[in-house]
């Protein structure tokens, strides 16, 4: 793995992905913008964070465990192609690209919602 | 040969009285004229690692093909799961800027006189020829065969081309659907991709299976030697997957001629020839040089891989014993294995290091051992990522995946990951 270094990496993906490296970058942006927008509102109404933290990472948990049995089929593979214990790891960690997704969103969504709850009481 | 004694011996006058660490430089000021024959793997990745690491020199690939195909994908377009366009590029956008590209086939090598002749009657000098050829598929030598052939009574073969390996999804759905004797194999001499044949057969296998017809079809694997694989493990646990899906398994038997008419294969045996009925066969072509590099030097003058056109090359740095400033990279290079695109990922950057060093006036230290691998799919969504050397070790590139065990994660390596690779190698990237 020796000339596995960060930019072989990065060319790797580039050439896998094409454009949708950069959609995925910007996507990822924009989400810890939110995340980070998000925390600073719940600061600002004083409000627990447990709430949408707990959503989140239900929401994040339930997609990565779908996601987790629908990335063999994205690979052409059946559903029950995950033999090894490696193969569920990896599946898992592919899956969690749409589950932090998700999570992610749940988050912002549900922070925002009590950032109207709290101006619509106020 | 003068003028490249002389760059290299002003390379090393110029690092010895700047009295700099030139031996730790990755880059060369050399002007010297580098000469690439042939733009396939082997050589677009030369031409982009050179163009960064000898900004000065002058760099020309030679190749006729317009069209550049990502030949390791062509067992997924024989499975039918990938389409031709897959697996099909253009030259043009992987030619590195400031590398001269001639559209012609390299007609002459003239090695004593440093200079290679096109089709198109250009003479072309070099201080350095890197020949990346590739090799050709000789299915002439199979009487009776011809590629026409592929797609139509039950013939197949992936090794043609994307639309052939496309042909030869639908020879094998067809062959599945109707049932009977279906026989694999390959060629006695060396090959590229030597785990193909054994992949597609277990691909079969595998569809037969899934679409509950594997009790309708006789699979037979006939191996050229007393193996399946020349690497001993490997060889062991194929033949053990084998004998445990009930595919037959006949050694030492070479196709020597087909009757798609009849639909029967000759096979040459210890025991002489033998004649088998098929309703499908997977042909693999021998493989030899083009003609270009047989009727030149530089191939091996005896030995086993003179008969076929192998050019003669130390297997540890890839350079012609007879020709000091000649390189044999990918296919064409007469060394033991190594005819995969992962060897020449590992064999372009040996080359390119040496060829650095050599013209800034530092020893060449880049060594090749030969690594060789082979993602062998053993069912659609399975596979085993087989890495070996020149010894027939096996050296793992990932310690987490076992090379002898059927993965998803080694199939999402092939089916995702290598295409991928594969490109940014072409960069001079990976």
């Amino acid at each position: 793995m020796s000339d596995f270094d960060l930019t072989t990496i990065y060319f790797i993906l580039s050439e896998s992905m094409g454009g949708w490296l950069w959609g995925f970058v910007a996507l990822a942006l924009l989400l810890l913008a939110a995340i980070v927008a998000g925390i600073m509102t719940l600061r600002k109404n004083d409000t627990p964070a447990r709430r949408p933290l707990v959503a989140a990472l239900v929401a994040g948990l339930v997609t990565t465990i779908i996601f987790t049995f629908l990335v063999p089929i994205w690979t052409l593979a059946g559903a029950g192609a995950l033999a090894a214990p490696i193969d569920v790891l990896f599946a898992v960690l592919f899956a969690l690209v749409p589950g932090g997704v998700v999570g992610s969103a749940v988050f912002v969504i549900m922070a925002f919602a009590s950032n109207r709850r709290v101006a619509a009481i106020a | 040969m003068e003028r490249r004694q002389f760059l290299v011996g002003a390379a090393a006058l110029a690092s010895v009285g700047l009295g700099t660490e030139a031996a730790q430089a990755q880059t060369s000021d050399s002007r010297a004229r580098v000469v690439i024959a042939g733009a396939g793997a082997a050589g677009l990745a030369l031409a982009s690692r050179l163009r960064r690491s000898m900004p000065n020199a002058t760099i020309t690939i030679i190749d006729a093909k317009k069209e550049h195909h990502f030949q390791p994908g062509f067992t997924l377009v024989g499975a039918g799961i990938w389409s031709p366009a897959q697996v099909t590029e253009q030259n043009v956008d992987y030619i590195p800027r400031g590398v001269e590209w001639v559209e012609a086939a390299v007609a002459e090598f003239d090695p004593d006189a440093n200079g290679v002749v096109t089709t198109t009657g250009q003479r072309i000098d070099y201080d350095f020829l890197l020949v990346a050829t590739g090799l050709n598929l000789n299915y002439e030598a199979i009487e009776g065969m011809d590629v026409s052939l592929i797609g139509r009574d039950g013939i197949a073969s992936i090794y043609a081309g994307p639309e052939q390996a496309n042909a030869s999804a639908t020879a094998i759905d067809r062959f599945i659907e109707a049932g009977g004797v279906g026989l694999f194999g390959r060629p006695a001499g060396e090959m590229k991709c030597a785990g193909a044949p054994l992949k597609i057969t277990f691909i079969t296998d595998d569809k037969a299976r899934s679409r509950g017809r594997r009790g309708a079809v006789e699979l037979v694997y006939n191996a050229h030697n007393p193996a399946v694989f020349s690497v001993a493990p490997v060889n062991d646990k194929v033949t053990e997957m084998f004998a445990g899906r009930d595919i037959a398994v006949n050694y030492s038997h070479v196709l020597k001629a087909i009757d798609p008419g009849a639909k029967q294969a000759t096979y040459a045996t210890e025991s002489g020839d033998i004649t088998l009925d098929y309703d499908f066969i997977h042909v693999v072509p021998p493989m030899r040089a083009p003609n270009a590099v047989l009727a030149s030097p530089l191939p091996w003058q005896d030995g086993a891989l003179a008969a076929d056109g192998w050019i003669e090359a130390d297997k540890a740095t890839l350079r012609h014993p007879r020709y000091p400033n000649v390189f044999a990279v990918g296919d064409i290079a007469g060394v033991p294995r190594g005819k995969t695109a992962a060897s020449v990922k590992w064999q372009v950057p040996v080359v390119v290091d040496n060829l650095v060093a050599e013209t800034a006036g530092r020893s060449p230290q880049a060594v090749y051992n030969g690594y060789t691998s082979c993602p062998m799919v053993t069912g659609i969504g399975k596979a085993m990522l087989i890495e070996f050397d020149y010894d027939g070790n096996l050296i793992p590139s990932f310690p987490f995946i076992d090379p002898l065990k059927e993965l998803w994660v080694s199939w999402l390596i092939e089916e995702k990951g290598l295409l991928g690779a594969y490109r940014a190698m072409l960069r001079g990237r990976a």
